[in-house]
Parts: structure tokens; C-alpha cells; sequence
């Protein structure tokens, strides 16, 4: 019990000291919490939206999808006839049924031909108004859609885009772009997190999406009263036949829950992986705080051994301290972390991601989750030091400690460290040189990994080396008080190399990913310049496929040379090893294509694959399936019949752009797809006519004006946009890694407050015998910057070197070239210092204000 | 009310006033109203320049109070204090830091230096804060007059305690300050490695002219000194010239026979 109580007692004593570490548990803890309450709130807003939107069972056609989502390649929603759903409305236990149409690939302008679709990445959806639509939607201005000049919108989109009753609207489909005038608005009366709906009658929604009249997407059944859905769906599918989907409102939910569940999973996985980085970073900043009150209790801790406690007894009241911690920071850190929650759903409604608060869903896992992290990692971080405080001897009480003595940093730690980044270092050897990627992969992760922990073993023993020559290069300009930071740094090395090691993982990883992504950008843009012979490129940002009028409007711009139409079709592939590889793909293009991108080939000429009844296949694929020039193979169009091809190039794998592409013509194509279900275009690449280029750029841009879901690029702004692509996914994810920095920062503020407070007598000293305040500020700033530039140095290198490795290691996927990022490094490195002066504003600012007289008499 | 004031024998200061250092009606109070504390009592002092100075007294006194407001340590709550011609009563923190770098130098009880410095280091510590080269020469002098020669590359661990206060004493001595302090610097010796720091500091009064003032409570150390000053309940209270062991001891066991029966 006596453990217990000097424990509280010197917690609560020590409360300040404790602080930071406190604030890292609660951060690391509550990204933990708020990772979790977010991802279950979305999860219960889809499951609230998509069990109120799915009708008893539901009929679909055969080619949609589980989840009801219409859409194929040829830009319209699967469908049945008309007659489908007179079969339902005979079927035992319906109630009622009604036929819908629905399409998601659609885009929906006002009348400045402004796009109306959100960017949040949530659908566009255009619909027929129904009953069902009619449970969970309600006409909140001016009346439901009828006849082919009216549309509906939902509020949250007519909010968004100030759309008012009677204002125009487009929507465009592959069958053309129809116009009607805004009828009325309806509002969703569950949580919609942001698809923009937009509502014709039946008649219109058909000939609008599909181009047909008497056709359906969906048959939405209502059951009679006592039947259930599951006996609902054996009557009905009884009813309709084979041809048909048919799900029940769980299959339906279960479907879309999948859907949006996978997307939630991964986003969830990605941020408590970063999570996971800062309670890393976070152990540090708790081994050093207990390191140093550990030390700065050397002779108490003496004495309680000399009057008989035993080193269990000082060892579990070490550890007693750090579970208080643990359960403060952790308790604090899961109400934060509800807080986080709250925050990132106000800033996903930002977006345009409405989510409500009313939703919010904390499930009881989540607060013992954070609190079990919280605690467990505080407690293991305090192993260390606690049991260090075991092993004082009571000799210790006698002692005068002044201040504890340098702590060397031993054999046993040079030696393990340096096993360790040797056998990493071989890793990362063995991962450039790797030539299949999955082995290097692993070479890769082990190589990091192993550097990783050789470096924060090394890292007080480098500490030693590396500040020294920071000294020499930045402190000695500084004189005395240079000479003083250089060696307050180094006095504990062990100390300095955690604080620096906690700012290095951070650092090595925005190293790291700054050297791929910028990699990634040189190799692209290196292999556009080399191969790509066209002028503009044209592409839908959001995925859609580009309709056959936009086509049109490209090839009748003028001073056009050529333009080439790119599809991508799905096939089943059985070649002459009589193997069936399912699921492939047919890149079908024009000729021209050939031109447009100049693709090495290995066997062949790429040009005679655009012949007819010809293909091409790629490298890897030939050797796998032993096809040489002349191999004939069965192409099974998933949209169409089984063609017969002739392969007549072997493109080379050593590409970035199309890599494991098969090449036919269109024309090809076309001769086993029938034309009403082959594919929409993907791409579409314009090449001007000699030195007409510039007019042409103004020309197709204005000639796209009413389509805005597409854009036209010049290789210009086709590699800008690539570059702000890589930019802005490096800066989500520096965003991700801030937290780690923070904690890192953090650390480093409370290395300098405990030095600070350990070293009271010293300063004392300093100030009596004439150092001025300013020089003594300046003194911490210095040691301040010289751990931070100590930290930034370990963790850049290291990134770099993880970097350079995995881009040799991705060469073998196309990123030829490494791009050091120097700007970005030099940047880091230079932020790094500053960070190290803020990091020393509040220490140093304590430490000025310090009395002389008291901070002598300090024992 | 002290005017002892001796020739000063100070080399090349001739400008120089013969009181180093004098406060004038100082007092320092702790608190306010009822718990109000008084440890310096209207206290006028001169300090001899080219002298010895101890000051004595029981714990509680006030004579580390003294030594501290002198030194520009700690602020007085009202009165003056001079050093030299300067007025440093009322002076802000830099210009007194500037003060206690340039003009004073400190020996303290323990931890007189800093662990991170080697010997040579901490000695010129305080003209290197200031920017200033050490004169190579009484530099020399300095360390050959404490003894430290061979030591002069040791870290303060490296060193005995006696010889850390010969380290601080040489530090007090380098940078030629117009008053050297010590807080009981021999407190924490032995008496052998004791008379050996007094003995130093003598021979820096006797044979470079520098003045010295220290608190101490051992009539051993006081014996030391040109002129002993007693300090009770804040004030001063008595003063002895050249004195020895046996007439500290003695003046002291009637304080203590006074304070007991009054």
C-alpha cells in the first residue's frame, strides 16, 4: 500500500513533469477514439440510409450489380422489359410493385453548364419518383416531377448549388443531354452523407437514361401483410424467371453495406496505422520523462532502498506511476477523441459529406480499446526506466548526486545497433536488387524495419558524432554559449538520441514518401516525353466513360488531325497453353493509337495488331501462356461474342503508361460486340495539326464547355496534374504523419523542461556568475535545435535511403527514374531548426525567469 | 558607522574610492503585516577596498542575506548599495548580470561549477560569456597560484573537492573582479583542503590587492580575515580587526550568552 501511496504522491508532486507525456497518451489515444467513433458513425449513417432506401425485394436486371448500382460499359443501366413487372405484380404475398429506372452514370449541369455533381466522390443519381423513393423522401417546395420538363432535386444539392424552382437543369447521358426546369425539391428524411439525386417521371427517367420507353432497372416489391421478404423473394423470383436478380431489402442493405464498408475499412486501417506511429513516437517521449525523474530521484529512491525496500517494491512504484499516467492520458484521450470525431465530420461536411451528430455511434469497444492502448503502451514505455530505478543502489542516498552523472552509451548497444542496420541495410540491398517485386517487397519491409530499430539503437552512440559536427558547423559561431548547448546536448546521449529518434520516424517517412512520389512524377513524365506522340487528352477526373456525343464534338473541332477513340473491354482470354484467364482486359483503340503512344515492343510491330482479327499482348503475359507472333487466342467479350486473334506484337513491361495492356482495334471489337452494348469510350486522344496546337487547346476546350465531368489536358497540364494528383495524396498523408510530428515535438519540448528543471542548480550558477538571460535562452534555443537537427538528419537519411531502395525495387514496375526531392529535403531539414526554436520557447522562457538565489539553494 | 577604511593597495586602481562596495540604511523584509519578516534591519556597511571582510553571525541572521545583496543577487527593499561609484539598488536584471559578470566574482558552498566545462573551461567561463579574452599572463599567474596546472583538462568529476573550490576560487580570481564573494566556500571541506582555499584567498588579498568578502560561521575560516563583522537579528552588531580563531570563538560564545539571556 505504502508503494501505492509514494507513487500517487510523487505523480501528483510531479504533475508538470508528467504533462507532456500525458498530452502524447491523450493524442495518440484520442486520433485512436476519434478513428473509431467516425468510421462507426458512417457505418451507421449508411446502414440507416440503406436500410430505409431498399424496398422489400428488390428486381433487378442480370447485369447490375448486388448493391442495385446501374451502371455497364456502354453508359446505360442494365434493364428488363416492361413485362417483367406485370409477371411480379402476379407472383403470391405482393402487396404492390412498381418499376424504376435509375442510372449513375449520368451528369447533371445547371443551366451555365456548371457541374452539379459532388466532388466529395459520393454518386450522381438520376431516378425515376416513386413510391418507394416517396418513404424516404419528402417534397418539401413545389410538387413531384411530371412530363419530360420537369426534374426534382434533393435539398442538400439545391442548397449546395442555390438552385431554385424553375431553374434549368442538363442531364447527360450516353443517349444525349436532356433539359427540364426544377419542379420541386425534396428533402431526405434519413442522414443522405451526399449523393446528389435528381428525380424525372418514369417515362422521362426511361428515355432519358436508357433511350427506351417500357423499361426498368428495378422492380421495388412490397410484400403483403405477413409475408416475408425471404418468402416474398422465392414467389417473385418464381414469378420472373432465371433472368432476374432478386434480393431481399437485407440482401440489398448487406450489399451496400459491403460496398461502402470496404471503402470505410481501409480508411479506418490507414488512419489508425498512423495512429500507430505516434503512440510509437509517443513511447519515447515516456521512456525519456521516466528516464529523467527516475534520475532527478536517484537519492530518494537510495534511501527507500537504504531503510529496506526492495528493488520489486521501487520497481513496481515506478511502474504504479506510469499506469496513473496511462489511465489519465487514455481516459482524457478517449473523451478527445470523441471530440476528433465531431470534428472530422464537420470538416467531411466541408466536403460536402453531410453526416449528423445524431448518429453518432461510440460502441462500448471503443473506449476500452483506447483505454487498453493508452495504458498497456504507457506502462511498457515505463519498463525500462523502472526498472533502471530498481537497480539504484542504496549507496545512492549517501551519495552526493549533483546532477546524474553522463550516462555512456554502451558496447552491448554499438554492437546490437549495428547488427541491427546491418542486417537492415543487407534487406534494402537485397530489395534494389530483388527482380520479382513480391520478394523485394519483403526485403523492403524487413530492411526498413531493421534500420528503423538499428538507428533508435545507434542513435544516442550517433547522437555523439552527429551533434558534434552540428556544433562545429552551427554553434561555434556562437561562442561560449555555442560551446554550452553543443554540450548540454551530448552530456546525455541517450536522452538526446530518443528525443531525436522519436522527431526521426516521422521525418524518414516524409523523406521516404516525398523520394517515391516525386520518383513517381520524373519516371512519368520522363516516359510521356518519350512516348507519348499526342497532343490533348481527354478524361473524365471522376472515372465516368465519355459519351458518343462528346466524341463528337472533339473530332469536329477544327485544326484536328487526328483523334483516337481508347475503350477498355472485358474479356475472358483462353490461349494456346488451353489456360482460361478470366477476367482480362481488351484495350480496343484506333490505329492511331500505335502513334499516340509509341509502346516498345519485343516481338513484332505494334501497329499490325490494329489489323483485323489482330491483337497484341504484353511480355509477361506471352511467357506465362508461351504465345509467340502468329499464336492464335480466344477472346471472350464479356459484352459480346468469342473472337478468334492473332497476336502480332509483344509490347515490352518496361512501361508506366499501359503497362500489361492488349491492344486490338476497335474495329475488331466491334465485329463480336454488338453495337448497343459496346463499351463507351475511356479515353479519347486529339492530335492538332502542325503548328496549330494553341487554337486547337482554346478550340476543344470550348467545345467541351457543356460537358464539364470531362477535361481536356495538353501534356503539359497532363503532367501538372499528375504532379498535383502525387501532391495532394504526399499531403494527405504528411497531414496523417503531423500527428507523429507533433508528439515528436512534444517530446523534444519535454526533454528541454526536464533538462531545464534537473539542471536548476546549474543555471543558477550561470546566471550568479554573469550569464545573461538572453544568453541563457539563447543556450536552450541552440540545444533545442541542434536535438531537432540531429533528429531531422537520422530520419532524412534513413527516409532517403528507404526511399531510393523502394524506387529501385519499383523499377521493376516502371519508375525508372529517382528524383530526390531536394527542395522538399532541404525544406524539412530547415523547418526542423525552427521547430527545434519553438520546440525551446517555453523551457527557455521558464528557465529565464528562474531566481538565481533559489536556483542555487535548489538541492 | 563603520569607517574602517585601509590604504589600498590594489595595483593600478589608484582612481579608486578605498570602500569597495558600501550599503546605506539597507533593509531586506520578507512578507507583509503580521508575517512580515525583517532579515536585513537598516544595515549600513563599508567594504574595505584591498581587504578581507568576513561576516559572522548565527543561522538567521541575515549574513548570507547581506552577501547576496551586495553581490547583486537579490534586491533590498529599501536603502542603497554601491559598488564602487555605481549605484546597483534599483538596477534591472541585465545591467546587473553585466555587473556580476564584469566587476564580481563567486565562490558558492558546492556545485561552483559546471559538470559539462573541464577546469580551464569553468575558470574562464565568465569572460567568455562576456566576450572577452583572458589575460593570458595573470591567467597563468592564477592557475600556477592555485595549484591547478596539471589539472587544467579535468572535468569538475574528475577533480576533489578541494580542488573544485580551488577551481572556483581561481574562476573568482581570473576575470579580476573589484569584489570577490564567497558563501561559506570552505563549508564543505576538510579542514587541511579548507585551510588551503583560505590560504589562497589571503595570499590574493595580501599579494594582488583584491578584496574579499565571504560568510562563514567558523571561527577558523573568520581568522582568516582582515576584519570580522557580527551580524544578529538583521543587524550589525560588532566588528573585530585582525582577528584569530580563539577571539572569534570567544566574541561568539558571548552572542550566544547574550542572545540566550535576553
Amino acid at each position: 500500500m505504502t508503494v501505492m501511496k509514494t507513487s500517487m504522491r510523487n505523480f501528483f508532486a510531479h504533475k508538470g513533469r508528467m504533462a507532456l507525456s500525458a498530452v502524447a497518451v491523450l493524442l495518440s489515444v484520442a486520433f485512436v477514439t476519434g478513428t473509431l467513433v467516425f468510421t462507426d458513425t458512417m457505418n451507421t449513417t449508411f446502414d440507416k440510409l440503406f436500410a430505409a432506401t431498399s424496398s422489400d425485394v428488390t428486381v433487378s436486371a442480370k447485369g447490375a450489380s448486388d448493391t442495385g448500382e446501374t451502371t455497364s460499359g456502354n453508359g446505360k443501366p442494365p434493364v428488363m422489359p416492361a413485362a417483367v413487372l406485370a409477371k411480379v405484380r402476379e407472383a403470391d404475398g405482393v402487396k404492390s410493385a412498381e418499376g424504376t429506372v435509375f442510372s449513375t452514370s449520368v451528369t447533371v449541369v445547371d443551366a451555365d453548364k456548371d457541374n452539379l455533381s459532388p466532388s466529395s466522390g459520393a454518386p450522381t443519381i438520376v431516378g425515376s419518383w416513386n413510391a418507394n423513393e416517396a418513404r424516404t423522401m419528402k417534397v418539401t417546395e413545389g410538387a413531384a416531377p411530371k412530363g419530360s420538363g420537369q426534374v426534382m432535386v434533393d435539398a442538400d444539392t439545391a442548397d449546395k448549388h442555390h438552385l431554385k424552382l424553375g431553374d434549368e437543369i442538363g442531364v447527360i447521358t450516353a443517349v444525349g443531354t436532356h433539359t427540364a426546369k426544377i419542379s420541386g425539391i425534396a428533402a431526405f428524411q434519413v442522414t443522405n452523407p451526399g449523393a446528389a439525386i435528381f428525380y424525372l417521371d418514369t417515362r422521362t427517367a426511361q428515355e432519358t437514361l436508357v433511350g427506351e420507353s417500357n423499361v426498368y432497372t428495378n422492380v421495388n416489391v412490397t410484400a403483403a401483410a405477413g409475408v416475408s421478404d425471404a418468402q416474398l423473394k422465392k414467389n417473385v423470383a418464381a414469378a420472373v424467371g432465371g433472368d432476374y436478380k432478386v434480393q431481399t431489402a437485407k440482401e440489398t442493405a448487406d450489399a451496400n453495406r459491403k460496398d461502402v464498408g470496404e471503402f470505410l475499412n481501409v480508411m479506418k486501417y490507414a488512419m489508425l496505422g498512423f495512429a500507430g506511429i505516434a503512440f510509437l513516437v509517443g513511447i519515447f517521449l515516456i521512456i525519456n520523462t521516466f528516464s529523467m525523474l527516475v534520475a532527478q530521484r536517484t537519492r530518494e529512491i537510495g534511501l527507500m532502498r537504504a531503510i529496506g525496500s526492495s528493488r520489486r517494491q521501487v520497481n513496481r512504484s515506478v511502474l504504479a506511476e506510469a499506469l496513473l499516467l496511462g489511465v489519465v492520458g487514455s481516459i482524457l484521450g478517449v473523451g478527445a477523441g470523441v471530440g476528433i470525431a465531431v470534428g472530422l465530420m464537420k470538416l467531411m461536411g466541408m466536403t460536402g459529406m453531410n453526416l449528423s451528430t445524431d448518429d453518432l455511434t461510440v460502441a462500448w469497444t471503443t473506449p476500452v480499446i483506447g483505454m487498453i492502448l493508452g495504458v498497456v503502451v504507457t506502462v511498457l514505455a515505463a519498463y525500462l526506466p523502472a526498472r533502471r530505478a530498481g537497480k539504484v543502489s542504496p549507496m545512492a542516498a549517501l551519495r552526493d548526486v549533483g546532477a546524474p552523472a553522463d550516462a555512456k552509451a554502451g558496447v552491448v548497444r554499438a554492437v546490437l545497433g549495428l547488427l541491427l542496420t546491418g542486417a537492415g541495410g543487407c534487406g534494402l540491398y537485397l530489395a534494389a536488387a530483388a527482380d520479382k517485386a513480391k520478394e523485394g517487397s519483403l526485403w523492403l519491409g524487413l530492411g526498413v524495419v531493421l534500420t528503423l530499430i538499428g538507428f533508435v539503437v545507434i542513435g544516442p552512440l550517433l547522437a555523439s558524432g552527429v551533434v558534434r559536427v552540428l556544433g562545429a558547423v552551427l554553434l561555434r559561431a556562437f561562442g561560449p554559449v555555442g560551446r554550452m548547448a553543443e554540450r548540454n546536448a551530448l552530456r546525455n546521449p541517450r536522452r538526446t538520441g530518443a528525443t531525436g529518434a522519436a522527431l526521426m520516424i516521422g521525418l524518414a517517412l516524409v523523406a521516404c514518401l516525398s523520394v517515391v512520389g516525386s520518383s513517381m512524377v520524373a519516371s512519368a513524365t520522363d516516359q510521356l516525353d518519350k512516348s507519348v506522340g499526342t497532343d490533348f487528352i481527354i478524361q473524365s477526373d471522376t472515372g465516368q466513360q465519355i459519351t458518343p456525343q462528346a466524341v463528337q464534338a472533339v473530332k469536329s473541332t477544327p485544326g484536328m488531325e487526328r483523334v483516337t477513340e481508347y475503350k477498355v473491354l472485358d474479356a475472358d482470354i483462353r490461349t494456346p497453353d488451353g489456360k482460361t484467364s478470366a477476367k482480362e482486359t481488351i484495350n480496343a483503340a484506333d490505329p492511331t493509337y500505335a502513334t499516340d503512344l509509341r509502346t516498345e515492343t519485343v516481338a513484332g510491330n505494334l501497329a499490325d495488331a490494329y489489323r483485323p482479327d489482330s491483337m497484341s499482348v504484353f511480355e509477361g503475359f506471352a511467357k506465362e501462356h508461351g504465345i509467340k507472333l502468329g499464336s492464335k487466342v480466344d477472346v471472350d467479350f464479356k459484352d459480346g461474342t468469342t473472337a478468334t486473334l492473332t497476336v502480332r506484337a509483344i509490347t515490352s513491361d518496361d512501361v508506366v503508361i499501359d503497362k500489361g495492356a492488349m491492344y486490338a482495334s476497335i474495329a475488331t471489337a466491334a465485329k463480336y460486340v454488338p453495337a448497343d452494348r459496346m463499351p463507351l469510350d475511356q479515353l479519347v486522344f486529339a492530335t492538332a495539326k502542325e503548328g496549330q496546337q494553341d487554337a486547337a487547346y482554346t478550340a476543344l476546350k470550348s467545345a467541351l464547355h457543356d460537358y464539364p465531368q470531362y477535361t481536356v489536358r495538353d501534356q503539359t497540364d497532363y503532367k501538372q496534374a499528375l504532379k498535383d494528383q502525387i501532391g495532394q495524396l504526399l499531403n494527405l498523408i504528411y497531414g496523417l504523419l503531423a500527428l507523429a510530428i507533433v508528439v515528436a515535438v512534444l517530446g523534444v519540448v519535454n526533454t528541454l523542461a526536464l533538462s531545464v528543471v534537473e539542471r536548476t542548480r546549474e543555471i543558477g550558477l550561470m546566471r550568479a556568475i554573469g550569464l545573461s538571460r538572453r544568453q541563457l535562452r539563447r543556450m536552450i534555443r541552440m540545444e533545442s535545435v541542434v536535438i531537432a537537427l540531429f533528429g531531422a538528419l537520422l530520419g532524412l537519411g534513413l527516409g532517403m535511403g528507404w526511399g531510393a531502395t523502394a524506387q529501385q525495387l519499383l523499377a521493376l514496375e516502371g519508375l525508372k527514374v529517382l528524383d530526390i526531392p531536394w527542395p522538399t529535403i532541404i525544406g524539412v531539414f530547415i523547418a526542423s531548426a525552427f521547430v527545434g526554436l519553438f520546440a525551446a520557447l517555453i523551457p527557455a522562457f521558464r528557465a529565464g525567469r528562474m531566481n538565481v538565489l533559489n536556483a542555487i539553494a535548489t538541492d | 558607522m563603520t569607517s574602517a577604511v585601509t590604504i589600498p593597495r590594489h595595483g593600478g586602481t589608484g582612481g579608486r574610492t578605498a570602500v569597495a562596495a558600501r550599503a546605506r540604511q539597507v533593509v531586506k523584509a520578507y512578507g507583509s503585516g503580521e508575517t512580515r519578516v525583517v532579515a536585513l534591519d537598516h544595515v549600513d556597511v563599508d567594504i574595505a577596498r584591498g581587504q578581507f571582510t568576513a561576516i559572522m553571525g548565527p543561522s538567521g541572521s541575515g549574513k548570507s542575506t547581506l552577501m547576496h545583496c551586495l553581490a547583486g543577487l537579490d534586491t533590498v527593499t529599501s536603502g542603497q548599495i554601491h559598488l564602487d561609484e555605481t549605484e546597483i539598488t534599483g538596477l534591472k536584471d541585465k545591467k546587473l548580470t553585466q555587473l556580476r559578470r564584469d566587476r564580481i566574482g563567486f565562490i558558492f558552498q558546492a556545485f561552483n561549477l559546471l559538470p559539462t566545462l573541464n577546469a580551464i573551461e569553468n575558470i574562464t567561463l565568465p569572460m567568455d560569456i562576456a566576450g572577452r579574452k583572458p589575460d593570458k599572463a595573470w591567467l597563468d599567474q592564477v592557475v600556477e597560484t592555485v595549484g591547478l596546472a596539471g589539472r587544467l583538462k579535468h572535468r569538475p568529476t574528475q577533480l576533489s573537492g578541494g580542488q573544485q573550490q580551488r577551481v572556483a576560487v581561481a574562476r573568482a580570481l581570473a576575470a579580476r573582479p573589484e569584489i570577490i564573494f564567497g558563501d561559506e566556500p570552505t563549508g564543505n571541506l576538510d579542514s587541511r583542503a579548507g585551510a588551503e582555499v583560505l590560504g589562497f584567498l589571503r595570499r590574493s588579498v595580501d599579494e594582488l590587492g583584491q578584496t574579499i568578502v565571504m560568510v562563514t560561521h567558523d571561527p577558523v575560516a573568520a581568522s582568516y580575515a582582515d576584519r570580522v563583522l557580527y551580524l544578529a537579528d538583521g543587524r550589525i552588531v560588532d566588528e573585530m580587526y585582525k582577528p584569530t580563531a580563539d577571539t572569534v570563538l570567544d566574541r561568539m560564545k558571548d552572542f550566544d550568552a547574550r542572545g540566550r539571556t535576553s
